[in-house]
């Protein structure tokens, strides 16, 4: 396993990350015990190996944001209920390192969130991830305004990309 | 302001009613927050408002709740604020109709919960204000400015599960059938299972899971151990959508360790669970992957209430018709 000499300590990525999301400043405490790593379902059947993403993050190795490894956790929180310390968020940070993977432009591209197009629509239109909610609809108001909530979010985008898609479809239909 | 855990205080209620805990929601107005996967399976919704409705409880739903948004936030699609200002939305709306909210989802539960937590952070709270404060212009209703974070909520959180476990003698009174000594393997779900933020102990959090065990024995049944048991369902905040031969793999394991112990059946308190759990198109998938066709049944506890209390098929596990084995289980618990 590629481990890391002291000299290697380097905060400015863990700096990066806790500007955006406080929260995460907790992952010093780390001590590398790997408990986490014990019990997770993504290491279970994936290289996917969080021990080793905070000591990556830790010591400024952005190679993580490239990584697919990140998209591998289940965000099931089991890791936050086995580690002996305090307030990792494990959860929280790997949401952090997506989002910095989006900004920099690593993180999925349109056709791999095409799963989430369906959802999304439903979402904005509808105001629920399934085709109709059982009993009565949500009254137009409050999906206006959940439309209003998302402004500029990435979910309008995957939105607008599934319009942009259906009508290039249509379009070649008809010609 | 101070951000409050929103979960109903369990030991208070015990405390304070330790005869009949039932006897502290008889005044208070009950809100079924309506999960979207609801849709799929009726049951798990019907099966516990026909039980409220029944003990004689004030149960009702909220007309213009959304879904929790859970999904887009744990996809990176809405940013921590936008995730919370949908939340508040919520939260404001459940507030003026009900006392207590009753989660049928864990997902649910734990996202109701998380866009709270996230307040405490006073950046995501400035920008969740920011965004509320830019949906009043057309919603000055009854002169209520609408839409902001409300301090001193009187609103509480309350998990099905945890529900049904308190008012459990009153549970047990209204069945007309029992479990037939039946094998049940149970799954709480990672949400239920390692949630931390509804707990106000740490001894609440990491004390063993044991309710639904207890319940299943209350009712007549005999939970079965088995190795995947605090195992993932497999869904994983939509893995199974993104990498599903690795996330099917799990749900593959979770449901081979159950049947190899001989479980009739897996009883759970989430349908996203469910969902992961049954889906007729998942099974075909795993036995093509994996070469081993499975077929243990699964089930919601709303759903099996509604069973055990002798509810029609309609109510409780309509729909549900193409799910493995799931009539044997349903005529062998309505056997006379
Ligand atoms: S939340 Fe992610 S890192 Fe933690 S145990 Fe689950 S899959 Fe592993
Ligand atoms: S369990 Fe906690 S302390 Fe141990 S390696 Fe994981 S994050 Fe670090």
């Amino acid at each position: 396993m590629e481990e890391y000499s002291d000299s290697e300590w380097n905060w400015d990525f863990y700096k990066e990350l806790v500007d955006d999301v406080e929260e995460n400043k907790n992952i010093i405490q780390c001590i590398s015990c790997g408990k986490c790593v014990g019990d997770c379902p993504a290491t279970k059947v994936s290289n996917f190996n969080i021990r080793k993403i905070i000591q990556k993050v830790l010591r400024g190795d952005k190679s993580v944001l490239k990584d697919s490894d990140i998209w591998y956790c289940y965000l099931c929180e089991r890791c936050k209920r086995v580690c002996p310390k305090d307030n990792i968020n494990i959860p929280l940070l790997i949401i952090n390192l997506r989002n910095e993977s989006f900004k920099k432009g690593y993180g999925p591209r349109y056709n791999d969130l095409r799963k989430y197009v369906e959802m999304s629509e439903r979402f904005l239109i509808k105001g629920v991830v399934v085709e109709e909610q059982l009993g009565e609809p949500l009254p137009q108001e409050r999906i206006d305004e959940l439309n209003e909530i998302c402004n500029f979010a990435r979910i309008k985008y995957v939105f607008k990309a599934s319009k942009t898609n259906k009508n290039k479809k249509k379009k070649l239909k008809k010609s | 302001m101070t951000i409050s855990n929103l979960s109903l205080d369990l030991d208070e209620i015990e405390r304070i009613y330790p005869e009949s805990p039932l006897d502290f929601f008889r005044d208070k107005k009950l809100c079924l927050f309506k999960a979207c996967l609801e849709k799929y399976f009726p049951g798990v919704r019907w099966g516990i408002q026909d039980l409220l409705e029944e003990l004689g409880l004030d149960v009702s739903m909220c007309v213009n709740q959304s879904c929790c948004s859970g999904t887009f936030f744990q996809r990176n699609l809405i940013t921590r604020a936008q995730f919370a200002a949908i939340n508040e939305r919520n939260i404001y709306e459940l507030d003026q109709q009900a006392d207590i909210v009753l989660f049928s989802c864990n997902g649910c539960y734990n996202s109701l919960m998380r866009g709270r937590e996230f307040l405490k952070n006073q950046d995501v709270k400035r920008k969740t204000e920011e965004i509320l404060n830019s949906l009043k212009k057309d919603l000055v209703i009854d002169n209520l400015k609408k839409y902001e974070i409300l301090e001193n909520l009187k609103i509480r959180f309350l998990h099905d599960l945890d529900f049904l476990y308190l008012i459990r003698n009153d549970v047990f009174n209204s069945l007309k059938f029992d479990l037939k000594d039946l094998k049940v393997a149970i799954h709480y779900g990672c949400h239920y299972l390692n949630l931390s933020r509804d707990k106000r102990t740490a001894d609440a959090y990491l004390r063993d899971k044991t309710k639904l065990d207890e319940l299943v024995t209350l009712f007549g049944g005999t939970p079965v151990d088995y190795q995947e048991r605090e195992a993932c369902c497999g869904w994983g905040a939509s893995q199974l959508l993104i990498n599903p031969k690795e996330a099917l793999k799990i749900t593959f394991n979770k449901l081979k360790s159950a049947e190899s112990v001989g479980a009739d059946f897996i009883l759970m308190p989430c349908p996203t669970c469910l969902y992961t759990l049954s889906k007729p198109e998942y099974r075909d998938k795993m036995n093509k992957w994996f070469g081993e066709k499975l077929d243990i049944p699964t089930i919601h506890l709303n759903e099996l209430i509604a069973i055990l209390r002798g509810c029609e098929e309609e109510r409780c596990i309509t729909l549900r018709r193409k799910t493995p084995r799931l009539d044997e289980i349903f005529e062998i618990i309505t056997r006379e």
